[in-house]
């Protein structure tokens, strides 16, 4: 999802300035993208709307430290990636995706099934689907992506290829699945 | 023929491909199909419907950071009293003259977490400050032992078992000391 979130500076000012209201506004600006990224970073939407509070209250704690010199969009996105991904980490250490892929079906229907691209996409896992949402729609780079889960950037653009070479499989030969 | 993988492909997609897989593909029409899904997923993604919370969770924010304010405050009046009652301890130790209502080996450990603690917090605050910007990263970390110690001053005035007591604090120095180590050391600019 490619946005453009412009916010006055006046209501920046506000906001550091520990302004409730221009906090509120702030958080009604950005609830919606950040939740978004969230849904699509994780699997259910109980994390997400964790991740939308805890990017929030990161925000209201770091914001008096925002230089102001890049879009605060982009500065919210960041912490909002960052927590969804510590998110998926926490999970990936109470139990592997490999394992959880074949307790729980995650992996899809059989291959060759064409399916639409939101669930094809939903069946990847955590990680694949974290660095296929980070890069081809929001536009991280994979050294960006390296860095925020503390990896390569060998690691993120594997993790990629693995993703579309699923997808492909998923969604057929035409690679766009049906239309839902 | 030797067809482009799909790392050659994503590549090429993202106009880092090599010269042999853009003159492949240019040659290629199975290539050059693999390559237009390729666009036409990540197209297809960005198309995908923006999801939007169930719930409002604007008021559980202005929650936890009301009970912030209340644990700042409360962490500020502790420090003092933390202070006072190590001397007072200190001195109860010392002169072991009115039957101690902390055994002593408990009072002179609880004396120095306090002394820490408090210590550690003048040294936070000293730091921190307009301009400090940390990654996403750290700053989670950071927000997490906050939480945890928020949690541990909470409890601080419900306990009145020595030991447990004891315990309480010397967590809370540990944790001081990881938030220290992450606001002071690791602490970086983040540019966009």
């Amino acid at each position: 999802m490619t946005l453009s979130l412009a916010v006055p500076d006046i209501l920046v000012a506000r906001a550091k300035a520990g302004d409730e209201e221009a906090l509120e506004a702030l958080f009604r600006a950005f609830e919606a993208p950040v939740y978004n990224l969230a849904r699509r970073m994780l699997r259910n939407s109980e994390d997400a709307e964790d991740v939308l509070q805890e990017t929030f209250l990161e925000v209201v704690r770091s914001i008096r430290g925002y230089r102001g010199d890049g879009a605060l969009w982009g500065w919210v996105r960041r912490i909002a990636a960052s927590k969804a991904l510590m998110r998926i980490r926490r999970e990936q250490i109470r139990t592997t995706e490999e394992l959880l892929e074949e307790s729980t079906g995650r992996a899809g229907p059989p291959l060759g099934l064409t399916l639409d691209l939101e669930r094809a996409f939903e069946s990847l896992s955590d990680t694949s689907r974290a660095v296929v949402w980070l890069h081809d729609v929001e536009g991280y780079t994979h050294e960006e992506i390296a860095e925020m889960m503390g990896k390569t950037a060998s690691f993120s653009k594997s993790q990629l290829s693995r993703a579309h070479v699923r997808l492909r499989r998923l969604l057929g030969p035409s690679g766009e699945g049906r239309s839902t | 023929m030797m067809h482009c993988t799909m790392d050659q492909l994503l590549a090429e997609r993202d106009g880092e491909g090599s010269p042999w897989a853009r003159q492949h593909v240019a040659e290629c029409a199975e290539c050059r199909a693999e390559l237009q899904a390729l666009h036409q997923r990540g197209a297809g993604l960005r198309a995908l419907p923006g999801r939007r919370p169930s719930r409002d969770r604007w008021p559980a924010v202005r929650g936890v950071l009301a009970a912030e304010r209340r644990a700042r405050s409360r962490r500020t009046v502790t420090r003092w009293m933390g202070l006072a009652a190590a001397a007072t301890l200190a001195g109860l130790v010392a002169t072991r003259a009115f039957g101690p209502a902390v055994t002593p080996v408990y009072a002179a450990d609880l004396a120095l977490a306090k002394e820490a603690s408090a210590t550690l917090e003048e040294q936070l605050a000293a730091w921190d400050g307009p301009g400090r910007v940390m990654s996403g990263r750290e700053a989670a970390i950071a927000a997490e032992l906050e939480d945890r110690i928020a949690v541990i001053d909470g409890a601080l005035p419900e306990v009145t078992h020595e030991a447990r007591l004891l315990e309480l604090w010397q967590q809370r120095v540990e944790l001081m000391q990881q938030l220290y180590t992450v606001r002071v050391t690791r602490a970086a600019y983040v540019a966009f």
